[in-house]
């Protein structure tokens, strides 16, 4: 699966791995090759504040003797350095423990037509930095137009542009470009003690599909002065909103407990659950590697196995944990092309929307929170308990009423999902991992 | 102490020419930073050894800096072609005619060791180093016929910068790190719990003979998931809050040093940019950043800009005294350099970060503390936290107990406390005379950036705080 073998030497120097590998007496290799443009610009207050421009390549590898694994990974390219490492690899598997499981994937026939993925604009690259820094510029003037902001964090414009490179001793050689951009702007209002701060960033692969700094500053002001003069409240279970922001957190939450990695390690309250209903009816959750343009699109994960698109929820049941060969081979599950390492990564991971508006969502509800940020940590997948600092605005009468902070939230992750009430029509994939606007039947927010 | 190797092979004559071609489009000062770190991993999880990894990464980073603006290129290609291209990349964030001659180097030296060890990590065996391992794993796994799953990582590198810059400052560290952590999972009818621990540091491998035995973080990880298995959920609500001494350190280190690091202060983002040399809190509060305790994961012989660092007062009996400082908010906020310039790698711009973060040790009884509680939350141990600038915290308690009359109870649940800061300051009503620092494991993330740190503080009593519990 070879796009188009721009970077020779990059595809060489895998192969080269790859050969070495075997020469120094591995049953197995698997050599990873990334090459990497980035470009970043901070502004602040009207001044570029910083400018970061750069190119890197990495290589990572394992080998395999005797069903005996180890990896490598460098950033020094000297081949000499790399030849060494080859050999303290295959050395070093002796040390290791033999692994039933281990081993490549068998090579598939199946092929993903990579142009028709859409995952590289020709046009990032041409983007000249003059144009990026004014992006950034125009996005940080409109929000301070405002008066109700007090102060920026800056807002910044990203490119990236990276080449992964895969060759296996399984026969597997593939290659593909990527692009990604990014428009963002951070901000407060309010006085000093009392200040309140949010952000907003529009990312795409497509320079052309990214928000205009207008609507990327209006957004993040919007989001900073809906939070000004918050309010405490009291300790109570009620219905709790979750934008597709929150949403998002909560589905990688869920991500982290379907991991076929987690299973076979007993480290998620889903192992064992294959064909439950875990959720009710309103919960479907796919992941799809091959949606054209999407973020978390890719041919082939980092195994060279083709990705697909697994459903993994339908209707409240488990259908699939979403795994790389070794976690497969230990569960007897097919690997579903979501490789990452030595783990497993989302490809797009979504909660499929619902028919109605999160306007309709708020006005169905009598009293209770729309969450819009968590703070910190607190997700336990082994218990699926989840607990976190948060903020939001409260709804009275199917309005919003005024912001809360402080407060913190806390339930199952087992219990949400079998409580949730609505599910909204705003899915906007604008993260890898990604659900539209829910409400919750009912979730504890400890407050005073 | 290990032994500074060069891997850059650039002579002074080079680094002369690369710090001036920087300067070529004018910018008042420049710096090649070129790292070279080697690591290796051990992972020991369903009774065998299931990885090891070895890693190289090797890269060199220059940055210029005119006024307050920075322009910043690196690579891991140290041809002298490609480092001229990165010098040339942060040269163009400057423009002006003026010209500056670079003087020659005259090297920083640390005033003293940090890292006092006796058998360097990196140069140990992997054999010796999966014995470490096997060790922390059996006694884990053997302690208890409830633990089902036991995971043991081993980590350790050696990283070696070097640093010079148109001041004409040189400087060099070989700075060693090393980390083995245990997770654990306990199961009693159907419930299973989560258990952590782990030791480390800026250490060499004595370190897990008698300080710090693998066992004994094999036992830690194992005891803490058979606690929570008998745990109860949390309560809601408003109530003293007793931090532990150890763990609670990332209290401080979320709710008050990260509002401390120069850079938010300097662009006003944060509360305390205005209340330098003011009262913020209780007069029982003191609080350090010291990269200088020998051994700790935090810790560092210079700073990543080159300055030797020292031990910094941050709070001073409830009144804030100085901010943590790198070149560039120093200078622009007219301050004295605290040496507290860090950063992840040659990729990233060093900015202000704190090292080992501490409350200093009060006057009150940890027992006369508890016993001035009649019914709140002593926290033990903590996952994390998060800050926002506008003071806002929360930070996530992975295990503690329920104080009844003075006396601990249950254990309880995850649960997640938050506050803002000032408010949290103000209510810190004991502070206990037990100073003691979280585990050897921490690492801090800001603006994408990770680096190595640890906290430290005594047993404190917090008179209220936001308890989010489900019950």
């Amino acid at each position: 699966m070879i796009e188009k073998p721009k970077s020779p030497s990059l595809l060489e120097l895998a192969e080269r791995v790859v050969r070495l590998g075997k020469e120094y007496g591995a049953d197995e290799v698997e050599a990873t090759v990334s090459d990497g443009r980035e470009f970043s610009v901070d502004v602040r207050q009207g001044q570029v504040e910083n400018l970061v421009e750069a190119g890197s390549r990495g290589l990572g590898f394992k080998v395999i003797k005797d069903m005996k694994t180890a990896y490598a990974a460098s950033s020094d390219l000297n081949p000499e350095t790399v030849r060494r490492l080859v050999r303290n690899a295959v050395s070093r598997a002796a040390l290791g423990s033999r692994d039933e499981c281990a081993g490549l994937p068998p090579l598939s026939s199946e092929k993903v037509d990579i142009p028709s993925l859409c995952l590289y604009d020709p046009g990032v690259r041409e983007l000249e930095a003059a144009r990026k820094i004014k992006l950034a510029m125009e996005t940080e003037r409109i929000a301070l137009e405002d008066k109700r902001i007090t102060n920026s964090h800056g807002a910044s414009f990203i490119t990236n542009e990276v080449t992964t490179v895969l060759a296996g001793s399984n026969g597997f050689l593939g290659s593909y470009d990527q692009t990604f951009c990014s428009l963002s702007v951070g901000l407060q209002a309010g006085e000093t003690d009392e200040k309140v701060e949010d952000y907003w960033v529009s990312v795409d692969r497509f320079f052309k599909n990214l928000e205009s700094p207008e609507t990327v500053a209006r957004k993040a002001v919007e989001r900073t002065v809906r939070q000004i003069h918050p309010r405490k409240i009291r300790t109570q279970t009620v219905p709790v909103i979750f934008e597709p922001a929150m949403t998002d957190w909560l589905v990688g939450f869920l991500f982290a407990c379907i991991s076929a990695v987690a299973v076979y390690q007993k480290t998620t309250f889903l192992a064992g659950r294959l064909g439950e209903r875990i959720g009710n009816e309103k919960i479907t959750v796919i992941d799809d590697g091959l949606m054209p343009g999407k973020l978390g699109s890719r041919p082939f994960d980092s195994e060279g196995v083709p990705c697909r698109k697994t459903t993994v929820f339908e209707r409240g049941v488990l259908r699939r944990f979403l795994s790389n060969t070794y976690a497969g081979r230990k569960l007897r599950l097919p690997t579903t092309g979501n490789s990452e390492g030595t783990g497993v990564s989302p490809n797009n991971f979504y909660l499929q929307p619902g028919p109605v508006s999160p306007q309709e969502i708020i006005a169905s509800t009598e009293r209770g929170l729309v969450l819009t940020r968590t703070i910190g940590h607190g997700l336990n997948p082994v218990t699926g308990d989840l607990s976190r600092g948060a903020l939001g605005l409260w709804v009275e009468g199917g309005e919003i009423a005024y912001p809360v902070s402080e407060v913190t939230i806390a339930g199952n992750l087992e219990q949400i999902l079998s409580q949730v009430e609505m599910v909204g029509n705003d899915l906007e994939f604008r993260s890898p991992v990604c659900g539209p606007t829910i409400k919750i039947g009912a979730l504890t927010v400890a407050g005073e | 102490m290990i032994a500074f190797e060069d891997h850059f092979q650039i002579s002074n004559a080079q680094r002369t020419k690369i710090l001036e071609l920087a300067l070529s489009h004018g910018g008042d000062f420049s710096e090649i930073y070129a790292e070279y770190r080697v690591y290796s991993f051990i992972n020991m999880e369903e009774d065998i050894i299931k990885e090891t990894a070895e890693s190289i990464s090797l890269g060199l980073g220059v940055r210029v800096i005119s006024g307050d603006k920075t322009g910043y290129g690196y690579t891991n290609d140290l041809s002298i072609e490609s480092i001229g291209k990165a010098a040339l990349t942060a040269a163009a964030i400057a423009d002006s005619e003026k010209s500056v001659s670079i003087p020659v180097f005259l090297e920083t030296l640390p005033p003293e060791d940090r890292y006092p060890l006796i058998r360097p990590v990196h140069q140990a065996s992997l054999q010796e180093k999966i014995e470490l391992v096997r060790r922390a794993y059996l006694s884990c796994q053997k302690s208890d016929p409830r633990i089902k799953k036991v995971k043991v990582l081993f980590q350790d590198h050696a990283q070696y910068v070097s640093i010079v810059n148109s001041e004409g400052c040189e400087a060099e560290d070989a700075r060693p790190q090393v980390k083995l952590v245990c997770t654990a999972v306990a199961e009693k009818n159907g419930r299973r719990e989560f258990g952590f621990s782990g030791g480390g540091g800026r250490v060499g491998l004595e370190y897990f003979g008698q300080t710090f035995p693998p066992e004994r973080i094999g036992r830690d990880a194992a005891e803490e998931a058979l606690l929570l298995l008998e745990a109860v959920e949390a309560p809601a609500g408003e109530m003293p809050v007793v931090l532990a001494p150890g763990h609670a350190g990332v209290l401080v280190h979320e709710a008050v040093g990260h509002l401390l690091e120069a850079d938010f202060n300097r662009k006003k983002t944060s509360i305390f940019w205005d209340k330098l040399g003011k009262k913020v809190g209780s007069p029982r509060l003191t609080i350090y950043d010291d990269p200088t305790r020998p051994s700790f994961r935090g810790s560092y012989n210079i700073d990543d800009e080159g300055t030797p660092p020292s031990r910094t007062l941050l709070i001073d009996r409830g009144v804030v005294h100085s901010f943590l400082q790198d070149r560039l908010s120093a200078r622009l906020m007219g301050r004295p350099l605290t040496g507290h310039g860090r950063r992840q790698d040659y990729s990233c711009i060093p900015i202000p970060r704190m090292s080992n973060t501490y409350v200093d040790g009060g006057q009150d009884d940890p027992e006369d503390i508890l016993k001035s509680v009649a019914k709140g939350i002593y926290a033990e141990k903590f996952e994390g936290g998060q800050v926002e600038d506008s003071g806002k915290f929360t930070f996530s308690i992975s295990a503690g107990y329920l104080i009844e009359e003075g006396r601990l109870t249950a254990p309880i649940k995850q649960a997640t406390l938050i506050g803002t800061n000032i408010d949290i300051l103000q209510k810190i009503e004991r502070v206990g005379a037990d100073l003691t620092f979280g585990l050897q494991t921490g690492t801090c993330g800001k603006e994408g950036q990770e680096v190595p740190v640890t906290d430290g503080c005594p047993t404190i009593k917090i008179s209220r705080m936001t308890v989010g519990g489900q019950s």
